[in-house]
């Protein structure tokens, strides 16, 4: 493969492996926390893009009960540059946080407080995560929406590069989306780390009722740690809707699997696994050769299965042992 | 399976037997209201819905009113088979204009075959859909007649095109038929297909292609896929920097195309079985009404849909005249329609159409279009002469 190949597929892996490591963040928070997946996850990636178009765009033309209503008729005041554009995004994965709250409340705490097995758990925010998929196509309809290509500034598309006789071109979303994917996960990092909150949680996750004991509320950080997962994962959904367009309400479902694969593969419950399994996953795509890329989701699956055989616990996940 | 095949068609062959056709007389929709597709889908309901109010205000079938009934089909075979089922079975529509794509009509046509209930496809291009069976004709003319047209006008713009890229949705049956024949084209126009890049409709992000696309050095990108997918893929092409002309099939002939590459939708030329500016009478009362009411030109998806009803419409009025439609049997009435939509000539949006033994459509005029955009969210289908 030539040098200019070679980077073209890294930056395009990098891109797409930073949003898959953000959206999988999410995941791996509550797993670590609950020890439980959250299938509405995707469900609420897909609510982030839509809250955030809404606050940019402010209306929807197409199908749905929305269709014709105009929230902003002097356009709206968080459209036409990047910061504007940001604010936006910022409240609207703040939103999407809000409703990730809302599914622990809904979905999680009862059968929590009855003491049910995970399983039913998992099934619920199943449940919660279709609901929510057909509330959003109830209002706007199934179709695609796009953010207006004016609605961050004006931003050149793409920046180009020579290498010998080739040229590496990179779209300026796709700097944006890995710029502020790194951003975020630094900022996770240091409050996990480097903070009360962040000591915290990591109680919580390891034992619940010594936390419990030594005062801490369970019930607030675990509120807390869906906060931030739904906040990653609204944030996730803007990057993705904002690059390649609001896909409709079931765009969520394919990074849901795909965030799945991650965690699996990076190691279930490990922070740095899933930043690390959501980079190989958009790498190995990335690396599809460009005649087969449609066959680029398998490739990605039959990763994960190859190195689950050789690690069973995850490319970063700690071996489960059980005294008895 | 052929088992619970005989079941199903036995039960829908009894459940036709013996029944009269009601009134007002239902006619099935079946195309996509949801997923992807609808970007189709809601202006085949458009169409569908000017031509019953039309043909209503002009005394439906000799007196007695037509009753369009709607299923949506989705985007997906399952959806357009339980459409189908529901049509034929609780509903009990005398003939059914649908599904919106090729792929679905496979799936779906055949259900209708078996209960002997005449289909008419209003936007089935792929090759072999006629012969799906007796029951099944369509008023989309083939991708293999119209396609061709698109290069041979992209020639006529830029002479000096050596090279082009092609690009298709590989899980969509009509867009797999589609490149095969812009393909086969492209090769008798003496032009060097250097690169073929395959996608599905349900993809977002084309950087992989486009890059493939960059590095192939080509003068022409010809896209087959839907309106979302192609769309998004003509935004990422132009994004990074490709400047040459772009054909797109006919899942991308569709204004709701605008709203996904705005801008970058700029210049994409689509070869057309429509014009608003086709002379017959049918077509300007249409385009009159259609331009009234959203103040834009009608789409091709519209004028097809319109098309499917009209002839179904004036079918039924042959009928009705040899023997009044009360006095048939719904088992007997659609076996007549079926012959009569083959024997008839029809002078519709579309121009004057009929079709041949295998209901494949026999229709005079097409046209090449190039999209023009006003704004980042409103253009319009320029024809080329």
């Amino acid at each position: 493969m030539e040098a200019s190949q070679l980077l073209q597929n890294l930056l395009n892996g990098l891109a797409i492996g930073s949003v898959y490591a953000i959206f999988a963040l999410g995941y791996t928070l509550v797993f670590s926390i609950l020890g439980i997946i959250n299938f509405a996850h995707g469900a609420v990636f897909t609510l982030g893009a839509y809250f955030t178009y809404t606050l940019v765009v402010g209306q929807f033309e197409n199908n749905g009960l929305l269709k014709g209503v105009n929230l902003f008729p002097q356009g709206s005041p968080l459209s036409g540059n990047p910061w504007a554009f940001a604010l936006a995004t910022l409240i609207g994965a703040t939103v999407a946080g809000l409703v990730a709250v809302l599914v622990e409340r809904l979905a999680f705490r009862p059968m929590r407080a009855r003491g049910a097995d995970p399983l039913l758990a998992l099934v619920s925010s199943l449940g919660v995560a279709l609901v929510i998929v057909n509330l959003i196509q109830l209002l706007v309809g199934a179709e695609i929406y796009n953010f207006p290509s004016d609605a961050y500034g004006e931003v050149r598309p793409a920046l180009s590069f020579q290498i010998g006789e080739r040229v590496v071109i990179v779209r300026t979303v796709q700097i944006i989306i890995f710029a502020v994917s790194l951003a975020m996960l630094a900022v996770l990092g240091y409050v996990i780390g480097r903070t009360k909150v962040g000591k915290a949680l990591r109680a919580v996750a390891e034992s619940p009722g010594t936390a419990s004991l030594l005062g801490i509320s369970v019930d607030r950080f675990i509120l807390i740690t869906f906060f931030l997962s739904g906040f990653l994962g609204g944030l996730a959904g803007t990057l993705v809707g904002t690059a390649f367009g609001v896909a409709g309400p079931y765009f969520g479902v394919t990074y849901g699997l795909k965030g799945l694969a991650v965690i699996v593969l990076g190691g279930l419950g490990s922070i740095p696994g899933a930043v690390v399994g959501g980079l190989v996953i958009g790498l190995a795509e990335a690396f599809v050769p460009a005649d087969y890329s449609a066959y680029k989701d398998a490739v990605a699956f039959a990763l994960l299965f190859v190195i689950l055989l050789v690690r069973p616990q995850g490319l970063l996940g700690r071996v489960q042992i059980q005294k008895v | 399976m052929k088992r619970l095949a005989l079941t199903l068609t036995l039960g829908l062959l009894a459940a036709a037997q013996a029944q009269k056709v009601a009134t007002p007389v239902p006619i099935g929709i079946a195309v996509a209201q949801t997923s992807n597709t609808a970007l189709l889908g809601q202006e085949q309901v458009i169409g569908a819905r000017f031509a019953e109010k039309f043909l209503n205000a002009r005394g439906g079938i000799n007196g007695t009113p037509i009753r369009l009934v709607f299923q949506d089909a989705a985007g997906d075979e399952n959806s357009a088979i339980n459409a189908f089922q529901n049509l034929i079975t609780k509903e009990n529509v005398v003939g059914i204009v649908g599904p919106t794509l090729s792929q679905q009509a496979f799936a779906a046509d055949p259900i209708a075959e078996r209960a002997k209930v005449p289909v008419l496809g209003p936007s089935n291009t792929a090759k072999g859909i006629p012969q799906i069976g007796e029951f099944v004709a369509r008023v989309s003319a083939p991708v293999a007649v119209v396609a061709p047209n698109a290069i041979r006008q992209a020639l006529r713009l830029d002479p000096k095109i050596k090279k082009v890229a092609v690009l298709y949705a590989q899980n969509d049956a009509f867009s797999t038929s589609e490149t095969g024949t812009f393909q086969e084209t492209a090769k008798a126009q003496g032009l060097n297909v250097a690169t073929v890049q395959k996608f599905q409709t349900t993809d977002t992000d084309f950087t992989t292609q486009v890059t493939a696309v960059l590095n192939a050095g080509v003068d022409l990108v010809i896209v087959s896929g839907l309106a979302a997918d192609g769309g998004n893929l003509v935004k990422q092409l132009r994004q990074l920097g490709y400047k040459g002309l772009i054909i797109g099939g006919n899942g991308l002939n569709t204004s709701n195309i605008f709203s996904v590459c705005q801008r970058y939708c700029d210049g994409i030329i689509i070869a057309q079985a429509y014009s608003p500016a086709q002379p017959s009478a049918a077509n300007q009362v249409f385009v009159k009404e259609y331009r009234a009411q959203y103040k834009k030109d009608p789409p091709q998806f519209a004028a097809q849909a319109y098309a499917g009803v009209q002839v179904m419409v004036e079918a039924l009025r042959a009928l009705d005249r040899k023997k009044k439609l009360a006095q048939w049997d719904l088992g007997e009435l659609r076996t007549a329609l079926n012959k009569q939509i083959l024997a008839g000539r029809y002078n519709t949006p579309l121009g004057e159409l009929r079709f041949d033994k295998d209901g494949e459509i026999i229709q005079k005029d097409f046209y090449v279009a190039q999209i023009k955009m006003k704004d980042a969210r409103t253009g319009s289908f320029v024809f080329l002469k």
